[in-house]
């Protein structure tokens, strides 16, 4: 087994014509990418956007991809490059400017100018989203949230994780599968309910 | 949904899938949309756990990138070459210069030294005759003169052929070779090439040098 071998078989489908292996991974990239260019700018619409951006130049530059660094490391540089230059362009409009120098200070209120961008829709959504998934992770066994959590918090192998708790790998993967098993049969229906709520408003 | 189908999937998610099930599942993954709804809800799963802030857990960022791709072509089959083209070994482009190069620099050399006999072809031919016999033409052409309605085989002119033609085959092949040669090897070579054209009954000896030099 190779490190980032799912995203490089992904990358290949997609490198042979395949539309839909990019899919899966701009859902797997999009939260840690949107994340990533807030550190450039602030509002989550506008991040959002840079991230759709640098999906698309990384798509199109995937033909010259050749595999020597992992994809998301490739990735991240796309998107930190597109979001510079995005906050370039940004400060060279002189209103924008304004309206960015307004809100620059140490006490700006993210939630805050969240709400200028976002529906209430989609704002209850996400604390649902969020508050399903954390009550899922406090209902499963000590050994199964112990095992997701140094997954996805510390980024830790299978085999550090295994370590660890000390069992075997086999057992580690168990254990990340069923907790979230467990998680998505929760979170599915918000996901369900949410969207027919958006469709009956749309 | 079957549920080795998703602990395989889970395990891909986090990059600890064997290669070769990562191959097979990528295919299923890139076309079952159940399968790929559930791989976005594990990336939800993930910025939830690392308290990702200010990220809508909910944008349709996928759905909005795929829109957009869907005016664009696919890519072609290039990028897979590309990968595989990155386990070529360093050193191939370079022996293939150093073998151009050294190819360059012996014919520069051979026909350097066959200036001082420029002014008798005749020599040059003898030497030609002499040091690369022609092959023992030709079954064919034998059994042309015996069965001669029973050949396809074209014969052979029976005139020699012009005396320019080694020279334009050697300029050819000089040429077709040049991008494996520096600047400076191919300026030489010619320059040699030129100094040397009357002698050019020579040529296809040079020719057939060179050549084997190359190979």
């Amino acid at each position: 087994m190779s490190a980032d071998a799912s995203d490089l078989s992904l990358v290949r489908r997609v490198q042979r014509g395949d539309k839909g292996a990019f899919d899966a991974l701009v859902l797997k990239y999009q939260h840690k990418l949107v994340k990533l260019v807030m550190r450039y700018v602030r509002n989550p619409a506008e991040a959002e956007d840079i991230a759709q951006e640098a999906f698309i130049k990384a798509y199109r530059a995937l033909p010259q991809f050749r595999g020597d660094s992992a994809f998301y490391t490739w990735l991240y540089r796309i998107a930190i490059n597109t979001a510079k230059n995005a906050v370039v362009s940004r400060d060279r409009s002189p209103i924008e400017y304004d309206l960015d120098r307004n809100s620059s200070d140490e006490s700006y209120d993210m939630q805050g100018r969240m709400k200028d961008s976002e529906t209430p829709e989609g704002l209850v959504l996400t604390d649902e989203i969020r508050s399903t998934v954390n009550a899922a992770i406090d209902a499963l066994p000590e050994d199964l949230r112990t095992a997701i959590v140094l997954r996805e918090l510390e980024g830790l192998s299978y085999e550090e994780i295994a370590a660890a708790m000390d069992c075997p790998v086999g057992t580690v993967r168990s254990r990340i599968f069923r907790a979230r098993e467990a998680i998505d049969r929760r979170l599915r229906e918000v996901f369900e309910g949410g969207l027919g709520r958006a469709e009956e408003l749309g | 949904m079957n549920e080795e189908l998703d602990s395989q999937l889970s395990a891909m998610f986090d990059d600890e899938l064997p290669t070769e099930e990562c191959e097979l599942l990528a295919r299923r993954l890139s076309r079952d949309e159940q399968l790929k709804a559930r791989w976005g809800r594990y990336a939800v799963m993930g910025a939830v756990i690392r308290a990702e802030r200010g990220v809508r857990l909910n944008a349709s960022l996928a759905g909005r990138v795929s829109a957009v791709l869907l005016a664009e072509p696919a890519l072609l089959a290039t990028g897979a070459g590309a990968l595989r083209r990155a386990g070529l070994r360093w050193w191939q482009p370079l022996a293939a210069t150093a073998l151009a190069a050294s190819v360059a620099a012996l014919s520069i050399l051979w026909l350097r030294a066959q200036v001082p006999f420029a002014g008798t072809p005749a020599a040059g031919l003898a030497a030609a005759t002499t040091t690369l016999p022609r092959p023992a033409v030709l079954p064919a052409r034998s059994a042309a003169t015996s069965r001669a309605a029973d050949s396809y085989v074209v014969p052979r002119p029976s005139a020699p052929p012009p005396v320019a033609v080694p020279s334009t085959e050697l300029a050819n092949y000089v040429v077709a070779h040049s991008m494996f040669s520096t600047p400076v090897a191919r300026r030489n070579l010619l320059s040699a090439f030129m100094t040397s054209e009357p002698a050019a009954a020579g040529a296809e000896e040079a020719l057939d040098n060179v050549k084997s030099a190359a190979h």
